[in-house]
Order: C-alpha cells, then sequence, then structure tokens
C-alpha cells in the first residue's frame, strides 16, 4: 500500500548518516558549606526564570524503626500539615498563591523536600521550604486525619494487581531486611503519635548528613546569603544508624502464587538477587539489563510481544539500592499463555548467561544508554534530581561527566558474566498473581515448589503445605479438647461493605488463662473474659475506634476444619457480622 | 510581588510542503537534543460503529514496518541510536514522536517519512498486535479497579457515539478488525495534508528544511477525509449509576459535566472553575472534602479537552460510614458558592501565578513543545498559540469564572456513577450495572486518577528506586492522553 510508484529514491533504502554530534554543556555545580555544616550545591542557571530546592537526607522508609514500618512516609506527609506558625491550609495556600510546588516524600534509602517556583518568588518559596522542613509542628487532628486516610489507602492499594505482585517479591527477595516492606502496617499507622513523630523528625532530618541543592535563575552571594539566614542555625546531630538483616539466599526456585479470583491477566515476576548501587558491576548490568529487557527493542519485549503476542510488555527492572538490591523480569499476560510466558523467559534468561551477546547488540545498548543520558538533564528538575542521587548514594562527583565513558567501556564477556551473577533461574522467586485456579497448572512445573497466598497476602491453606505449629505452651494442664482451637485463625468477616480479613489469635499465658486478640485493618483488639471448650470460644472485645469506644461480643464454634461465628457490637443498629476461620498455615 | 512578565515566547518558524504537510520549527540550543512529533488528524472520534478502538489499534500498526524499514524495526533504530520514542492515540488525533541526539534528526525524518509513504501490513502482524491492544486493555482497564467505571462515564455524559465511546474499545469489535479496514484507515487519514510535522530541540532551522523537503517532499497529497459530527446536545444522561467492580476494594463516586469546546470563549473561564474547585490542595473541593468534612479519603478531579464538546469529571473515595449522597450534596453547594460569589481576589492571583508557572516550565522540555506545536497547529492552524494562550487565560476575570460556573457546573445537567465493589460472588467480568438507583454504601480512598494535561513539572521526590516502576521511554503506545478519558494508566 505504498503511496508511490516502485521506488526510485535510492537514498531512502538505507537509514540516513547522523548530521555532526553537537556538544553537551553540563551546567557546573559549585559545593559550599554552611556555618553549620550543610552541605549545598548550587546551580547557576539563566536559561528560564525559575528555581528549583532539594533538602535530602539519606535516611528513607528503611530506616523505620523494625517494629514502625511507614513512619518515615507519615513524617513526609505531615511535614505540609502544619508549622509553629502555619497551619495546614495556610501552607497550601502560601504556595498555591506564588504558583509553586513543595512537596516531601521518601524512597527506601532517602527523603526529599522538593520545592519549585518562578525565580520572582525565590525568597517566598525558600522561607516556606525551610519552615516545613525545619519547623513541623505536626498537629494532632493533621495527624488523625493522615492516618485514617492511609489506613483507607492500604485498603484501597489491594485492588492493584501490580501492588500485590511487589509486595510479595519483596518478601521473599529481602526476607528480614527492610526493603521488604512495601507499605506499612494497619497497626504501625494507627499506633502513631505526635511525640513519636517529633522524636524522629529530630533525629533523621540533622543539617550534618543533608545536601541541599539550588538550581536555576539566582545570584550565588545573594542564595548563599538566603540559605545561611534559614537554614544555618539548624543544629547538627547524631545520625540515625538502623543495622539491618542481609537479605536471605534464595534457596531453588519457588512459585509464589498470589491468587486473585476472576484476574483478567497472570502478572508475573521472575525476581534474583541483585546488586548494590555502587557494585563495581553496576555498568555491565546496566548494558546486560538493557539487552535483556531495559526496553521496547529488548530481547524480552521482542520475544513475548512483538513474536508472540502475549503481553503488552516485558521488561527487566535492575533494581539497586544503597544495602541490596533486586534484579526482576516482569510481564502481564492473558491467563491461557502464563505456563508459556514462563517457558520463554527462562529460554531468554538460558541464553543471556550462557552465549556472549552480539557485537551489535552490545553496541546499540550502549549507543541507547549514552544517548537517553542527556535527555534526563533537559530540564532544570531532571538535572538536579541526578546529583541528589549522586549525593545520597555517594557515587563519585564526576558521575555526570564520565557516566557514558563508563557504559562504553562494558565488554560482552563482562555481560555475560555479570548475567550469571544477576539471572539466576536456579535461584529465583517466580511470584504470579493471577486467577490460581486457572495459573497453578501451567506454572507448577516452573518450581521445585509452590505457595499460595491470598490478595490480603497470607498464605492460603492447601494439602501439600505443612500444618502450622500448635501454641501448646500450657496445652498439658487444660483440657485436651477445648485446647483443639488454641493457635492463629484467619478470619473472613462479613461487612456491609464487603468480606474483611482479619486474624484470631487463641492461647494459654504461663498460669493457663486463655487470652487472644483479632487483628484487622481496624488495629488489634485485645480479647477478655475468653472461655474455650471442645466446641467453641467466647469473649469479649472493646476498642478505640475514631475516639469512640466500643465494646463487642465475640464467638465461634468449630464446624469440621473451619470456624464459624459472629462479632456483635453493641449498638443498637449493628448487625451481627458473621466469620467464618481457617487455620493459618 | 506577582511578577510582571508574561512567559518567555518560544520561536516558531512554519510552513507547508506542497502536499500539504504542515511543518513547525522552534530551535534552541539548551542541550544537545531534538524531538519529532508527527500527528495525524484522526482519533477514535472518527471511528464508526463496529470498529472502535481502531485508531488506537491502527497506532500499533505504524511501527509494525514499511518499505524501508521492517517490523519492529522503528523501535530499535530508535532506542539503539539513542532516542526515546512513542505513539498514542486519543479522541482527537493520534500522535508519533521521539527525542534523539540532536545529530539523529535524520533518522527521525527517514523513519517518519517511510511509514507515512509506504506502510506495510500483513495478517501476522495485525493479529499479532491485536493481541498485544487487548493485553493493553486488560493491563489498563479490565484488571484495575475504577478504570472501565471512568470509560462508563464518558457514556453518560455524551449521547453522540463518535464522543461517548473509549478510544481503547471494545474486544469485540478489534477482533472485527480486518486487514481491509487498516488500508483503508491509513489511505483514508495518514496523508500528508491531514498531518502536521514538528520539530523542537537543538538543530539548524535551513538545515532541518531541507531534510523535511527531502524525507517528505514526494509522498502524494489525498483527497480530505470526510468530516466528522461531534455535535452534541446540552443534556447529559442525568442519572445515577451503581456499577458494580470486581476489583475495588472501596466504593467511589465519580461525576461528570459537559463544558464547551476548547478555545471557545467559555472554555477558558469553565476550566479556570474546574481548576479552583479541584486542583490540589488548595482547592475548594479538597479543603472542603478531605479537610473540613474529612467525609473523603481523596478526590481528584479536570477537564477533558476536546475541539467538540469537552467534559469536566471528578473521582471521589468516600469515608467509611459517609454516603456519596452526602458528599455529592456538598459538592453541589461548593460549586453554587463558587457560581453566586465568584473566585475571591487570592484564588485569581493563585490562577495567575499558576498559569505563568506552568507556561514557563513547559518550556523547558523539547518533546513538550513539539507535541504542544504540533498539536495547536493541527488543531488550530496556528502553533504560536503555545506562546499566546496563556494570554487568553491570564484574560480571563473572576465574573466570567463565576458565570462559567454558575452555566455549565451548578447545574443538575450532570452524570453520576457510584462504583460498587462486588468481590467474588459476581462471576463474570463486572458489566454496567444498566439499572438506575441510589448510590449505596461508604468506603476509602483510591489509585491513580487521570493526570492533569497541561506542563506541570515531574514529581520531584519521584522514588528512584521504586522496583517494578517503569521509565516512560521503556513503554510503547500508551493510550490517549490530554483529550481522552482512557487515561487511567
Amino acid at each position: 500500500m505504498s503511496r508511490t510508484e516502485p521506488q526510485t529514491e535510492d537514498f531512502r533504502r538505507r537509514p540516513p548518516e547522523p548530521l555532526s554530534p553537537r556538544t553537551l554543556n553540563l551546567p557546573a555545580a559549585e559545593e559550599v558549606a554552611l556555618s553549620n555544616g550543610l552541605r549545598v550545591l548550587l546551580v547557576e542557571s539563566r536559561r528560564l526564570p525559575l528555581v528549583s530546592f532539594r533538602l535530602a537526607f539519606p535516611t528513607g522508609d528503611a530506616h523505620d524503626p523494625a517494629d514502625r514500618p511507614g513512619l518515615t512516609d507519615l513524617l513526609t506527609g505531615m511535614l505540609n500539615e502544619g508549622t509553629e506558625t502555619r497551619t495546614s491550609r495556610q501552607i497550601a495556600d502560601e504556595v498555591a498563591r506564588i504558583g509553586a510546588t513543595l512537596t516531601a516524600g521518601a524512597s527506601a534509602d532517602f527523603t526529599t523536600v522538593a520545592a519549585t517556583a518562578l525565580s520572582g518568588f525565590t525568597d517566598q518559596i525558600l522561607e516556606l521550604m525551610a519552615d516545613i522542613a525545619l519547623r513541623p509542628s505536626f498537629p494532632e487532628d493533621e495527624l488523625e486525619l493522615t492516618k485514617q486516610n492511609t489506613l483507607q489507602n492500604l485498603i484501597a492499594q489491594r485492588g492493584q494487581p501490580s501492588f500485590l505482585a511487589n509486595e510479595r517479591v519483596s518478601k521473599v527477595i529481602f526476607g528480614e531486611h527492610p526493603y521488604s516492606v512495601v507499605a506499612p502496617t494497619p497497626e504501625s499507622i494507627e499506633a502513631a503519635t505526635r511525640e513519636e513523630l517529633i522524636d524522629f523528625h529530630r533525629a533523621a532530618f540533622i543539617p550534618n548528613n543533608a545536601v541541599l541543592v539550588a538550581g536555576g535563575d539566582f545570584t550565588r552571594d545573594e542564595m548563599l546569603r538566603r540559605l545561611e539566614e534559614l537554614f544555618g542555625a539548624w543544629r547538627t546531630g547524631e545520625p540515625v544508624r538502623r543495622e539491618s538483616p542481609a537479605p536471605p539466599e534464595l534457596m531453588g526456585r519457588t512459585l509464589h502464587l498470589v491468587d486473585r479470583p476472576g484476574s483478567a491477566q497472570s502478572n508475573i515476576v521472575i525476581a534474583n538477587r541483585g546488586i548494590v548501587r555502587t557494585d563495581p558491576d553496576y555498568f555491565p548490568a546496566l548494558v546486560m539489563h538493557t539487552i535483556l529487557g531495559g526496553n521496547a527493542s529488548s530481547r524480552l519485549f521482542m520475544n513475548l510481544r512483538e513474536e508472540k503476542g502475549y503481553t503488552y510488555g516485558a521488561y527487566t527492572n535492575l533494581d539497586a539500592r544503597r544495602e541490596a538490591g533486586s534484579f526482576r523480569a516482569t510481564a502481564e499476560v492473558r491467563t491461557p499463555v502464563t505456563g508459556d510466558s514462563l517457558r520463554e523467559f527462562f529460554g531468554e534468561f538460558e541464553r543471556i548467561r550462557g552465549e556472549l551477546v552480539a557485537e551489535k547488540e552490545l553496541a546499540d545498548a550502549k549507543s541507547y544508554l549514552s544517548g537517553v543520558f542527556p535527555i534526563r538533564l533537559e530540564t532544570l528538575d531532571g538535572f538536579i534530581d541526578q546529583l541528589v542521587q549522586i549525593r545520597m548514594h555517594a557515587l563519585p562527583d564526576d558521575y555526570l561527566h564520565t557516566y557514558r565513558e563508563r557504559v562504553q567501556s562494558v565488554t560482552r564477556e563482562e555481560v555475560r558474566g555479570v548475567a550469571q551473577k544477576l539471572v539466576t533461574p536456579g535461584q529465583a522467586a517466580v511470584v504470579i498473581v493471577g486467577d490460581a485456579s486457572a495459573v497453578r497448572a501451567q506454572a507448577e512445573s516452573f518450581a521445585e515448589s509452590v505457595e499460595l497466598y491470598d490478595s490480603s497476602g497470607r498464605r492460603k491453606n492447601q494439602g501439600d503445605e505443612k500444618g502450622m505449629e500448635r501454641q501448646t505452651t500450657a496445652a498439658q494442664r487444660a483440657d485436651a479438647g477445648a485446647d483443639s482451637l488454641l493457635g492463629v485463625w484467619n478470619l473472613d468477616v462479613q461487612t456491609p461493605f464487603g468480606q474483611h480479613p482479619a486474624t484470631l489469635t487463641l492461647q494459654r499465658d504461663a498460669d493457663g488463662t486463655a487470652t487472644g486478640d483479632v487483628t484487622s485493618r481496624l488495629g488489634r483488639v485485645e480479647l477478655s473474659g475468653v472461655s474455650l471448650s471442645a466446641e467453641g470460644f467466647e469473649a469479649s472485645a472493646a476498642h478505640n475506634f475514631q475516639g469512640r469506644e466500643y465494646t463487642a461480643r465475640v464467638s465461634g464454634r468449630l464446624e469440621g476444619e473451619q470456624l464459624a461465628g459472629t462479632i456483635k457490637v453493641n449498638l443498637p443498629i449493628a448487625p451481627p457480622l458473621k466469620f467464618t476461620g481457617t487455620r493459618q498455615q | 510581588m506577582t511578577p510582571t512578565f508574561t512567559p518567555p515566547h518560544v520561536p516558531v518558524e512554519q510552513f507547508r510542503l506542497e502536499n500539504g504537510l504542515r511543518v513547525v520549527m522552534s530551535p534552541d540550543t539548551s542541550v544537545p537534543v531534538v524531538s519529532v512529533a508527527v500527528y495525524y488528524d484522526v482519533g477514535s472520534r472518527n471511528e464508526r460503529e463496529g470498529r472502535t478502538g481502531f485508531a488506537h489499534l491502527f497506532e500499533h500498526m505504524m511501527f509494525q514496518g514499511s518499505e524501508n524499514v521492517p517490523k519492529a524495526g522503528h523501535f530499535q533504530f530508535i532506542f539503539n541510536n539513542g532516542g526515546t520514542m512513542n505513539g498514542t492515540t486519543s479522541s482527537e488525533r493520534t500522535n508519533y514522536y521521539e527525542t534523539l541526539p540532536s545529530h539523529q534528526l535524520p533518522l527521525a525524518l527517514w523513519l517518519e517519512s517511510d511509514r507515512m509513504r509506504s506502510l506495510k501490513v500483513t495478517q501476522e502482524n495485525l493479529d499479532n498486535q491485536r493481541n498485544a491492544v487487548q493485553e493493553e486493555k486488560r493491563l489498563n482497564y479490565d484488571n484495575r479497579p475504577y478504570s472501565n467505571a471512568f470509560l462508563h462515564l464518558n457514556e453518560l455524559v455524551f449521547r453522540n457515539p463518535r464522543n461517548a465511546h473509549s478510544t481503547i474499545g471494545s474486544m469485540e469489535d478489534l477482533d472485527e478488525a480486518t486487514i481491509e479496514d487498516v488500508q483503508e484507515f491509513f489511505r483514508v487519514y495518514y496523508a500528508p495534508n491531514n498531518a502536521v510535522l514538528a520539530i523542537a530541540g537543538d538543530f539548524d532551522p535551513a538545515e532541518a528544511r531541507a531534510l523535511v523537503e527531502k524525507y517528505f517532499g514526494s509522498i502524494p497529497a489525498q483527497p480530505a477525509p470526510p468530516p466528522v459530527d461531534v455535535s452534541e446536545p446540552e443534556e447529559v444522561a442525568a442519572r445515577f449509576e451503581n456499577y458494580p467492580d470486581r476489583f475495588a476494594q472501596l466504593p467511589a463516586l465519580m461525576m461528570g459535566w459537559k463544558v464547551p469546546p476548547r478555545r471557545s470563549t467559555d472554555f477558558y473561564a469553565v476550566s479556570l472553575a474546574a481548576e479552583l474547585l479541584l486542583e490540589g490542595e488548595s482547592s475548594r473541593l479538597y479543603q472542603r472534602l478531605v479537610k473540613g468534612d474529612e467525609s473523603v479519603v481523596a478526590i481528584q478531579g479536570g477537564v477533558g479537552e476536546r475541539r467538540g464538546p469537552s467534559s469536566l469529571y471528578l473521582f471521589a473515595i468516600p469515608k467509611p460510614g459517609r454516603t456519596t449522597d452526602e458528599i455529592r450534596r456538598t459538592i453541589s453547594e461548593e460549586i453554587a458558592r463558587l457560581a453566586r460569589e465568584g473566585p475571591s481576589p487570592e484564588e485569581m492571583e493563585k490562577l495567575r501565578n499558576g498559569l505563568i508557572n506552568d507556561a514557563v516550565r513547559g518550556r523547558q522540555s523539547s518533546m513538550y513543545r513539539a507535541q504542544m506545536l504540533a498539536e495547536y497547529a493541527l488543531y488550530d492552524g496556528d502553533p504560536t498559540l503555545f506562546n499566546t494562550e496563556p494570554e487568553r487565560y491570564l484574560a480571563v476575570t473572576a465574573e466570567e469564572i463565576r458565570r462559567a460556573a454558575a452555566r455549565y457546573l451548578d447545574t443538575d445537567n450532570c452524570s453520576l456513577i457510584e462504583v460498587v465493589p462486588a468481590p467474588e460472588d459476581a462471576e463474570a467480568a463486572p458489566a454496567p450495572a444498566a439499572a438506575e438507583g441510589e448510590p449505596a454504601e461508604p468506603g476509602g480512598p483510591p489509585p491513580q486518577v487521570p493526570p492533569k494535561p497541561p506542563a506541570q513539572p515531574p514529581p520531584a521526590t519521584k522514588e528512584p528506586d521504586t522496583p517494578v516502576a517503569r521509565t516512560h521511554d521503556t513503554s510503547t503506545e500508551q493510550p490517549a492522553r490530554p483529550a481522552d478519558a482512557a487515561q487511567i494508566k
């Protein structure tokens, strides 16, 4: 369906020769220290009347106290909710009034406060930025609201298959290391207090390990004077340290199947342990990742999408952080080709581990990485975000200047070597979020063992798994039949708003008294007056929810292997909530 | 101390080839990269019944090879020479774009011209891309909470099927598409006289013009495509619908209004009214519902810009124990207040500074400049609107905003969907319930909702090491941008 007659224009037959290259002039960054030691990077650029700022700290979600996941996110979320002299509303209005942006957020390894404005508003935005970063007040009512909304968000994100996949992969790959945590627990959010945030802020937000980046249209001396006024008196502190357990070695290849009944696709993630950001293999890994799955001309994409049509996209992800990393291959495929897709993935893994990549593939990957590099530096924010990353990961100062050389120096042998280290199908976690009833039979032959989970993230019952360990500390002293209920039960509670998961724990303390609790998205509720028999149990519960005390009666009876019961809240209008339970495996 | 400057203008050079191709160039030597955007005047608005989703499926075919470029060669030539690229389809247009090191400009023009003059299609490639598109639909709509409900909102707001159906289309219609459809679509719509080519970044205009003439000059013009009628009655389907959603964990409320076409006099005012109601934490609805009443977990919304009748939509997640009915009443109250009292002087200052800030930041990226220049050239015949449109917005008065809110928003002429979580038992995929009904229960917060179209800077604190997150250059052919509802990504 050519629009023209058979081609007479020879120049169209081959790709054209490039023009002569133009040079990339990176803006210079000058490093200065304020009187309290705060390091400042200044990047003057007169291109447009804009300014951008970053204040970054090398502590992030991974520095949350072990029992308090989500604290850093709560802290950053609360920074613009009130300061010693401004309410949440005032901050929002003042930032909007000058057409600026002011945000805060954290990744696993670091925390950033970011501000942008027209350069005519430099003074105003800097003052606001210093105020939320140095003098947040964490007002009680705003904290309560943020907690409530966060709890709801925790529920909502379980509707997204990508969240479920990431949650499972992170647990398997990072084990006890804090990188395994991808979302806070409801309990941790509930427990947060204003005092705790004040302390946590004081400990984490210290000038001696922070970096402040100022970029855009300003004069150096004036900017330094202003920064000294705003940040120079900020007191230094002792850096927060958290010793984290190393991620586990993966043993063999395990399938982790997250059951999402009715799922329209299978979200596949095949994960291996990776490298840290400063690993000497980082650049070979980057090139290998580009060849295998870094973009839409990589091997996985060409195979699973362009050849097979199994998916909208298949990629790899090189996730290299400060203390550990992962290497993941992903695709969302239609359910009936889940097994076929796994076969293609593992075939590609063997190929990149076994054969040297072609010279042309290597050259293409290098050309891609070198070429897209300046595109990231086109905007002021893109450029100063690179500087933040360099500082936060302790990369060399000349990183941006040597990036392209370091890409160019990677060899085919290094690519194969790093593939053998990062792409390890023999020690891999295969995570699939999908309809287990349709996926399991296709996928289980690709793994040595199978673990089944539900979409609340809990291990599901299944025949070939070992039973749970009974908690029988004081069991001998009690009636054997009555104690058959002891242990941990996964409950599904029917509410007017749908089915909600909960966990029931029943146990005996040292002197033989039966105790227990129910944990759900509303938090942990202690049971009192627990009476156990061979057929069932009864107990009372009291719970403070959104400032009000509620009491309830909880009862259950054993029906075969299952527990069935009700929770009756003592309110005139509340219907009894039915639940069923199975033993946690 | 409002800055008195207006956003700096970018240079705009334009010319037209003999075959009707409109060309816009905007040089800037800041960074040695160049962006090329080709906009075709065809989108889902041009689709006939029984072929919904076709414009987007066709977009995929444009990556399947042409006379001198093999299947998937387009991706590979761009990536392997250090560039990024993509294509998207909306109700209004289909665009293709790439950013490359500036010395690779000839490559971009060679690739774009080859597929404009000599697309090659085979049954095998059509079947393969049909599969990819169906997975795209599952990924972005069928397997996600709220997304299909959001597409359904458009079907209530718009009466004209040209406007009402989604860009992604239906699985059945995608199955029906034939190779003859592809060939006919190419002949009618993918002609130089139905397209705009824009180049922005670090290049020499004389050199670029010579290259454009060399590569595009000999592509023959075609008869103009048939006109499309997107006219609409003023009314929308003013009713409630319950939408059972198998994957939603929490209920949600969605509302939609019909507003005038982009660039019409009232459009500027109504979109600023929408901004005051919905944009950011200082907005009226955020402050009233999330903060004051504490009745919703989150609220978001915006304007879906089209050349014909357009829409304003919002999306809110009620808190447990709060009814959608109560929330809807509060939203109506806030709209009525804006329609009665108009914006405050502080709000006018906020709009002004926000507009200038967006306009200036939007000038940084060569890709953004190329896309906007192409869009204005295609829709309005005048790419210099990229420089002057901010002034149109800045000229809108408080009284005009008040009147627009009164006329278009403070009305019962709006549609409402309540998304009802419908877990396990609803066996089949959730079909839109035809039944009208009262809104049901309460719930909590959402995932991503349509992004705001204009030039906001990227979120500065975006996780640099988020695992599974993809940089935008690794995804291809996303569905529509601005004007289309198909943006829940």
